[in-house]
């Protein structure tokens, strides 16, 4: 049973029903974003968490040349290791007869009698191989879907140069690979590169390998020292050509989806604050109104014996409706969005299985925050009205105090028209509430800029970064450095245009107590294909002897140009040196150091030695290139530039384009919302006075006017404004989501800009329209009466 | 000027229809100053709204100088109001954004005749109070700015619905002399809604309303003026 307070309540909402659902639905947009981002947190951190447990991935790895495996005896005595798991792990060429380039991929061992004792794989379909079996192998799910491999299929793969076929007995997932990639390629391209799992035998056999590894992995102890354990590891691995030791945090795979989890918190975060704040003004208007309009009503209750606290948790009440109304569609909007979101993380990430899971903590959490944001819109106003003394307050307000408007005051007055008046001293009169429309209105206009700020950085990268960057067709790399003589090889092949050598090398770069493992590329001096850009997309010549890196890497070193960064280089005679750093590339991917390619070889001790190369092919002969370098044992892979770009495409772009829709459908609702509540509230404030102004005879255009005129000068205001704030938006954003593996460039065109302008315009007259419409329905008659 | 017929009302339907009025007959003639006398409930304030093109009636016929007022459209009826009507209300409806000069201005902008704000203005007395706003204005003040707002369009009508009624007896006389002054000066038909009998003493005629019908109508053979009254 309600009581009597509560019914008038529910009237009171259901008479301002389209306002209380504006409110909730700007409220609801910033709830969802939220419960939306949390979920897919928790979805992707819990699966990844039950995945790792459940498949026991390792703590720490590193890759060598070789040790003898009575060597993982010694290293399990160091202080803090579990469990370790050595194995083999080598780059292999395929020949797959559907593909008219080279695949590539890495082949891992696994024990030949007992299942491995950590990174277990997950079968999807098939079987395990036979105990000492042959020809036998397990293939990656990504690599067999994206080339319609199936268990009982044959595949034909370069073993150390001799050419194998084997049977797939199984499609697989590996808790290492949630994401994968060619080493040292930031995006995946699955159909050209795969991962592949034999017995350690015939593997190590294949390899000259047998009885010793290439790669191991293991597990600490409760509380083991990561730190301490790599640097033993790395100390005990140098004579063994260890490439240095990494923990997971380091680890591509996790990297990846640990970006993606940073990335979903900075969302989860910035943008309902935003959106929030936009709902707390509105409902402080929708509320200052009503309060403003039952001031004797407050009196009233007064007078009977209600206590201030009753009629402040009476009207608290009102806004916490709207709250629970908001709640209610930001989850149902979350969990809906959610769902979708989910589904694109299965174009990136493998798991045995990835379902959306709810954050069922997000959910009082929303509704703790909402709550907030409208108590904080709110409770001044309530408590300033409770505050009346009844008898004061069953008065009617006296007429407003208004002075002439700051404009008129410039000594123009005479050139404005008397609605213009009203309307300028009528904001003037109640800056406080003006303000918070501006506020409204300009955080509209910023949230408007930030979605198709994302679309234009995604299409500078797609359309132009990409060419300028990289002008290259495709690139190949050696399964092993070769001497520079290949070139001719392969200037002869056919449809070459150019070619330019490349040499790549990992190498560990440090800056003070910062250091990351990455890829030193090699570029031709004066090369016309693989060029450094700065982040203004100018040219940079890399002057011998030095070096440039990615923004992202010396922003995570903490290095600055001119410094000098401490390389390990992690192959052959591993020379260590410190080299100066002298520009910054804006790359858009992974992390990249470059020098200049005879600087490089000078430094790794070696003669004129490349590791691939770039192409720019002739189109009509391409399929002939490609067909020649499949035939080329030394080429271990092919990265086709459009290809990536159709593979970033599809994944990258197509997530953050959605996301970007998800946020511009939100950013209209807004808009529209505090238009629409901004004008209503007009209207039923001035309601006496504009029907005042009919009955004396102004018609409905020009009574319309009066409540036009505002508007226009709010949003005249707010705009410049929302566009100020959208850019500060976008920038703080695009810094947010940048991470070494993905970066956008922060891209604002005056179309966007223009987009928002006219999304604001376009609410603003439709709610004006709207508001207008009701003038129709002015009841002149009561106007006259004694006023409410 | 105006030419009442059987002049119905009727709100609502059914159980809960309201008859406002129930058949009016009456004619009113240029320049003359009517008192519409009546209890509450008696239908005056509805027969002035349908005088005044503010509500349409349900039946009979209402004709102003040969025009049928209950057949033009809504843009008709506000350019009646607009050229032909000045209207005086209880509680004055000012705009409170506006000084008095511009509440009077607001109707000179839009009339076809007006006289310029400040001599309507004058005419109530209120010249040295231009621009004041409304919050700055007493009672008396604000329902003079009312009426300046009311005849400075020259209208042939004006109609007033208890222009007293929330004044003090001594505000109210100063507010009915302007209305006074303003019927001799322009020769305004001017209709004066009251409960309050002793204005009656005012009018060239008294109109007596109850029920929402006419129950009888008195001819004043002298006016008194307004500064005479007393109640």
């Amino acid at each position: 049973m309600l009581s009597h307070l509560d019914r008038k309540l529910w009237r009171d909402l259901r008479r301002m029903k389209g306002q209380a659902f504006a409110v909730a639905m700007v409220m609801g947009c910033g709830l969802a974003m939220m419960i939306m981002a949390r979920s897919l947190i928790f979805s992707l951190e819990s699966t990844r968490r039950e995945y790792y447990e459940a498949n026991r991935f390792a703590d720490v790895f590193v890759p060598l040349k070789r040790a003898p495996n009575s060597l993982a005896a010694r290293i399990k005595e160091i202080p803090g290791v579990a469990t370790v798991q050595p194995g083999i792990s080598v780059q292999v060429t395929l020949d797959l007869p559907t593909l008219d380039e080279p695949a590539s991929g890495m082949v891992r061992s696994l024990p030949d009698f007992t299942p491995p004792e950590l990174n277990r794989l997950f079968l999807r379909t098939g079987r395990w191989l036979s105990p000492g079996s042959r020809g036998e192998i397990l293939v990656g799910e990504a690599f067999a879907e994206a080339n319609h491999l199936q268990p009982g299929d044959t595949i034909a793969m370069l073993l150390n140069g001799r050419r194998q076929e084997f049977k797939i007995a199984g499609i697989v997932l590996s808790p290492e690979l949630i994401f994968e990639s060619r080493p040292g390629a930031a995006l995946p391209d699955s159909r050209t590169y795969g991962s592949f799992w034999m017995p350690y035998k015939e593997l190590a056999t294949a390899f000259d390998l047998y009885g010793a590894f290439n790669y191991l992995s293991l597990a600490l102890e409760p509380g083991g020292s990561e730190r301490s354990v790599i640097a033993a590891l790395d100390l005990l691995l140098t004579t063994y050509g260890g490439r240095g030791a990494y923990g997971r945090a380091d680890h591509p795979s996790h990297i990846r989806v640990s970006d993606e989890i940073r990335v979903l918190a900075t969302m989860s975060i910035g943008f309902p604050v935003v959106f929030l704040s936009v709902a707390a003004f509105m409902i402080n208007a929708v509320l200052s109104r009503l309060l403003t309009l039952q001031r004797e009503q407050i009196a009233i209750m007064k007078a009977f014996g209600f206590a201030n606290r009753q009629i402040v948790v009476h009207y608290l009440k009102f806004a916490f409706v709207i709250v629970a109304g908001g709640t209610a569609l930001g989850g149902c909007g979350g969990v809906v969005l959610g769902h979708r979101l989910v589904m694109l993380y299965h174009h990136f990430f493998r798991f045995p299985e990835l379902a959306f899971r709810a954050d069922r903590t997000a959910f009082p959490l929303a509704l703790l925050v909402c709550a907030a944001a409208a108590t904080a819109g709110v409770y001044g106003a309530v408590r300033r009205a409770a505050r009346i003394p009844p008898a004061e307050a069953m008065r009617p307000e006296p007429p407003a105090n208004y002075r002439p408007a700051f404009v008129e005051r410039t000594g123009i007055t005479h050139l404005l028209s008397h609605t213009f008046r009203i309307a300028v001293r009528n904001l003037e009169r109640r800056p406080m509430q003006a303000l918070f429309t501006i506020a409204g209105l300009a955080l509209a206009t910023g949230i408007l800029i930030v979605p198709n700020g994302f679309r234009d950085s995604v299409d500078h990268i797609l359309d132009t970064q990409w060419d300028t960057i990289q002008r290259q067709d495709l690139s190949i790399g050696l399964v092993e450095p070769d001497s520079a003589e290949v070139r001719h090889l392969f200037r002869h092949l056919p449809g070459v245009v150019t070619v330019e050598p490349t040499r790549a090398t990992f190498a560990r770069i440090g800056f003070g107590h910062q250091r990351r493992q990455l890829g030193i590329q090699g570029i031709a001096p004066n090369g016309l294909h693989n060029r450094v850009l700065n982040e203004r997309d100018h040219l940079i010549q890399v002057p011998p002897g030095c070096l440039v890196v990615s923004e992202k890497l010396a922003q995570a070193l903490g290095a600055r140009v001119g410094d000098e960064l401490r390389v390990e280089i992690l192959d052959g005679k591993r020379p260590v040196r410190n080299v100066r750093l002298v520009g910054l590339a804006g790359d858009f991917t992974g992390l990249t150091a470059y020098m200049d390619l005879p600087s490089l070889n000078r430094l790794l001790g070696e003669g004129d030695i490349i590791s691939g190369a770039n192409f720019r092919v002739d189109g009509a002969h391409r399929a002939e290139f490609l067909r020649a370098l499949k035939g080329i044992p030394k080429v271990s892979w092919v990265a086709i530039k459009d290809s990536l770009r159709e593979n970033f495409r599809q994944t990258t772009a197509a997530s953050i384009g959605l996301i970007q829709k998800i946020y511009l459908v939100f950013a209209i609702v807004v808009a529209f919302g505090v238009v629409y509540n901004n004008a209503r509230i007009s209207l039923a404030e001035r309601a006496r006075e504009l029907a005042t102004l009919r009955v004396i005879g102004f018609s409905r255009r020009e009574v319309g006017a009066v409540l036009v005129t505002e508007l226009v000068v709010l949003a005249l205001i707010a705009v410049p404004l929302g566009l100020l704030l959208g850019t500060g938006f976008a920038k703080a954003i695009i810094r947010a989501v940048n991470t070494e593996t993905v970066r956008l460039p922060l891209v604002l065109t005056a179309s966007n800009y223009a987009f928002a302008v006219m999304v604001v315009a376009i609410a603003s007259t439709v709610s004006a329209l709207l508001v207008l419409r009701m003038l129709h329905h002015l009841d002149l008659v009561s106007a006259l009466k004694a006023p409410e | 000027m105006f030419r009442v017929r059987g002049l119905t009302k009727v709100y609502g339907t059914g159980a809960a229809e309201v008859r406002a009025l129930s058949g009016v007959d009456l004619d009113l003639y240029a320049s003359e100053l009517v008192v519409l006398l009546g209890p509450s409930g008696s239908g005056k304030t509805t027969l002035l709204n349908n005088l005044g093109g503010l509500d349409v009636p349900t039946a009979g016929e209402l004709q102003y100088r040969g025009q049928d007022l209950t057949a033009i459209d809504e843009a008709a009826l506000t350019r009646y109001r607009r050229d032909t009507v000045g209207f005086v209300f209880q509680f004055y409806n000012l705009i409170p954004s506006l000084t008095a000069r511009e509440n009077v201005g607001l109707i000179t902008e839009i009339a076809r005749d007006p006289m310029p704000a400040e001599v309507a203005l004058d005419m109530v007395n209120l010249g040295g109070r231009l621009d004041h706003f409304p919050a700055q204005l007493s009672g008396g003040e604000q329902q003079r700015v009312a009426i300046a707002r009311a005849i400075a369009k020259r209208p042939e009508v004006l109609l007033c619905d208890e222009p007293t009624g929330a004044l003090d007896v001594r505000t109210g006389i100063v507010v009915l002399e302007a209305i006074q002054r303003a019927n001799r000066e322009l020769g305004t038909l001017t209709v004066i809604i009251t409960h309050n009998a002793i204005m009656a003493d005012m009018a060239d005629r008294v109109i007596h309303l109850s029920d929402g019908r006419v129950q009888h109508l008195r001819v004043n053979e002298q006016r008194a003026p307004a500064s005479s009254l007393n109640w």
